[in-house]
């Protein structure tokens, strides 16, 4: 499912909990009923674009489940502090960004040359979105090699659809750092493809 | 020739992963009540210590107020000097005396409501609370005693307030815990 555009940030309810809104439009509370009901409806809604997140993160999808986890944890943690002035949606994909850097840099220096290449990782019921065309195999191996600023945008804003004031608000920076960080982003794949597939500069 | 944009923004989105993960689910809810209840236990050990800390609080309290109602008050018969009694004027004490029933109402309108619940409750927080409770109806009645001898004592009429406000609060805070409880 493509997330991309205003229509589809704008629509990002909880089903069946009206107190939880995951729009950028609204402010929300996760303060309802039941916890574990807010919990287990933000899984159901939005667990499967975080996975995908965390994957394009962390390059593999075991890593990528134990950073959704962890910030669910992290979320319920903190609970307590959230007053609502943050939105919702913003404050658990800053969690969920925030914990895949975490994971990575556990991982890192814990194997360092045994990685296996991300696509060997994914179950095999992993369905891409279209086929596996060499470019798009080319830039997973190019994003994975990104600093982790422009990449964490460049997943967000190209990857999930998000725009640029919701990546700003997600990664606590200014709207136009946001989209400096993806030109440097983009500048850095041309370069990186260009040179994987010879072609010319 | 080099990639443009537009071709990278279409691979791109190919990169959007979808799997199954059964299991994920399952182990994050493990993982949050695993939370949970660590979190119960933490506020367990709090309350009880917390407990500890309010009884020996009022004890020290009304130990010291005693003390204090002893020493100063009056004896039997013995007329207040003057000069006590211009501590408060006639306008002022009955200021004073509306201020006490306020809180006098508000004190039985919560107790009606806080009373049984601190009877009933067997944990050792409420338990601390009907103590504390009970300490300091014991030294507002030994302040209202003192007050009965001299109307115009200011000091005692401080106390006096000042206990009516410990109670009342104490009294919110039962009704705050009960209400927790829940």
């Amino acid at each position: 499912m493509w997330y991309g555009g205003e229509d589809a940030t704008s629509d990002w309810t909880v089903p069946g909990n009206p107190l939880v809104r995951l729009d950028f439009s609204e402010e929300a509370s996760v303060s309802g009923p039941d916890e574990g009901v807010f919990f287990e409806e933000l899984y159901r809604s939005d667990g499967a674009r975080m996975k995908s997140i965390a994957y394009n993160i962390l390059g593999n999808a075991a890593d990528a489940e134990d950073a959704v986890q962890e910030a669910f944890l992290r979320a319920y943690r903190g609970m307590g502090t959230f007053k609502g002035t943050a939105r919702v949606s913003t404050w658990v994909y800053r969690i969920l960004v925030n914990a895949c850097h975490d994971i990575g840099r556990q991982r890192r220096r814990r194997r360092d040359e045994s990685e296996l290449a991300p696509e060997d990782q994914l179950p095999s019921s992993t369905a891409h979105a279209a086929g596996d065309a060499p470019l798009r195999l080319a830039l997973e191996k190019a994003v994975g090699a990104l600093r982790p600023r422009p990449r964490d945008v460049f997943v967000l804003f190209e990857v999930e659809g998000f725009l640029h004031r919701e990546i700003a608000e997600i990664l606590d920076i200014a709207e136009g750092t946001s989209k400096a960080l993806l030109f440097e982003a983009r500048r850095e794949l041309k370069s990186a493809l260009g040179e994987a597939q010879g072609r010319p500069r | 020739m080099t990639y443009t944009d537009d071709e990278i923004s279409r691979a791109a989105r190919q990169l959007r992963r979808e799997w199954e993960s059964p299991e994920l689910w399952p182990r994050i809810q493990a993982a949050l009540s695993a939370e949970a209840a660590a979190r119960a236990a933490r506020r367990r050990a709090s309350l009880r210590s917390s407990g500890l800390t309010l009884a020996a609080a009022a004890a020290v309290l009304v130990l010291g107020l005693s003390v204090v109602l002893r020493v100063r008050a009056p004896q039997p018969g013995v007329p207040a000097p003057q000069a006590e009694r211009r501590l408060l004027t006639d306008q002022a004490l009955r200021e004073v005396e509306r201020t006490e029933s306020d809180y006098v109402r508000s004190i039985e309108a919560l107790s009606r409501v806080a009373e049984p619940k601190v009877e009933e409750a067997g944990s050792p927080l409420m338990m601390s609370y009907r103590e504390k409770l009970l300490l300091l109806d014991s030294a507002i009645a030994e302040c209202r005693a003192g007050i009965d001898r001299n109307r115009f004592n200011a000091r005692l009429r401080r106390e006096l307030l000042s206990l009516y406000q410990e109670k009342q609060h104490t009294l919110q805070q039962v009704m705050k815990e009960d209400a927790y409880a829940l």
